[in-house]
């Protein structure tokens, strides 16, 4: 079978038992929140070489839309009030850069580490509304992705702060002044694990929410495969709840890029 | 039947709990001073992320034990 008709050819040899095709269904919603080498949609049906995955390609249809957004549609206006879409994307720039990057790292630091938050919102608002699209997949979705993500953060909270600070202070971080010294030995083990911690709760928090959301979306409209007719409302709920992610795919972007402002900022002034 | 199944209803149960203390307490804050609600959000958002990413933490090992 050249595409993933041949679940649906399954189900229609299938006994005409509920539980049978709720199993199917199950097959049918894992194959399409899962990676795969194959890229399906109604109008081609791509196999990919081994190197090569659906999420990595969804990766670089949103590297490319990105740099065509804002490379080719956004005009600098000099001097007047940006319309159209430079407005819209303007809006969310400022958004990212005055009340993520700077309130979190101060001025100085905020504007230089602007361009890494701006990446995290944008990269990760694309990846999430690709998968709300048609022919599309969700390449936040999958766990490899959003830990590549999150070891960008936990680079710069480490190397990045070891740089901005110096190593002799990254380390002195760890024990704050005026703790009895019995006490830090279980303290200083404690904030080194939660640097770790604090970027596994970023990856798992995005690839959940995610995945979650869209295993919602497919096991709606797969209730009216398994019960028939009689589960056309769930047609509605599924509508609701796409709508839904909508919202959810600006807030995971919006939290995933606070968090780790949060995080980087906490490091590069330890005396908060 | 698989119990990972009661796990996630419990985790739904502790986040549930948490997510809706904030909530009040913000709407609280919130009517109170209301010039202070666009901070007051967001310092919700983020602890509502917070909470919910443990209990995502939850719900992965349930899909995992599945």
């Amino acid at each position: 079978m050249t595409n993933n008709l041949h679940i649906v050819e399954d189900l229609q040899t299938a006994a005409h038992d509920t539980a049978d095709r709720a199993h199917y269904v199950n097959q049918w919603v894992m194959h399409h929140v899962t990676d795969s080498g194959q890229w399906h949609t109604p109008l081609w049906s791509l196999h990919l070489p081994p190197w090569m995955s659906n999420n990595a390609i969804m990766l670089m249809v949103a590297s490319v839309l990105l740099i065509v957004c804002f490379g080719a549609f956004y005009r600098y206006q000099q001097g007047k009030a940006p319309r159209g879409w430079t407005n819209a994307l303007e809006a969310l720039v400022l958004f990212v850069r005055n009340d993520i990057s700077i309130a979190y790292l101060g001025e100085k630091d905020g504007r230089k580490m602007a361009p890494l938050f701006l990446t995290f919102f944008f990269f990760i608002l694309t990846c999430n509304l690709m998968g709300l699209c048609p022919l599309f997949s969700t390449a936040t979705g999958n766990i490899n992705v959003t830990f590549g993500l999150a070891s960008v953060t936990f680079f710069f909270m480490v190397f990045g702060a070891m740089y901005a600070n110096g190593p002799v202070k990254f380390f002195k971080a760890f024990a704050p002044a005026g703790v009895p010294w019995p006490i830090l030995i279980i303290l200083m083990p404690i904030e080194m694990i939660g640097l770790v911690i604090k970027c596994v709760a970023l990856t798992i928090r995005l690839f959940a929410n995610m995945l979650a959301g869209h295993i919602v979306v497919f096991s709606l409209v797969g209730l009216l495969v398994t019960f028939g007719y009689w589960a056309l409302p769930a047609l509605g709920m599924a509508l609701a709840i796409n709508l839904l992610e909508v919202f959810i795919a600006f807030l995971q972007a919006y939290v995933f890029t606070v968090l780790s402002a949060m995080f980087i900022g906490e490091m590069y002034h330890p005396a908060h | 039947m698989n119990l990972s199944v009661l796990g996630a209803g419990l985790v739904v149960f502790g986040a549930a709990f948490g997510i809706g203390w904030i909530g009040s307490s913000a709407m609280k804050a919130m009517s109170r001073q209301p010039e202070a609600a666009p901070k007051i959000q967001t310092a919700m958002l983020i602890a509502c992320a917070l909470i919910e990413g443990v209990a995502l933490f939850g719900a992965v090992i349930c899909f995992l034990a599945n």
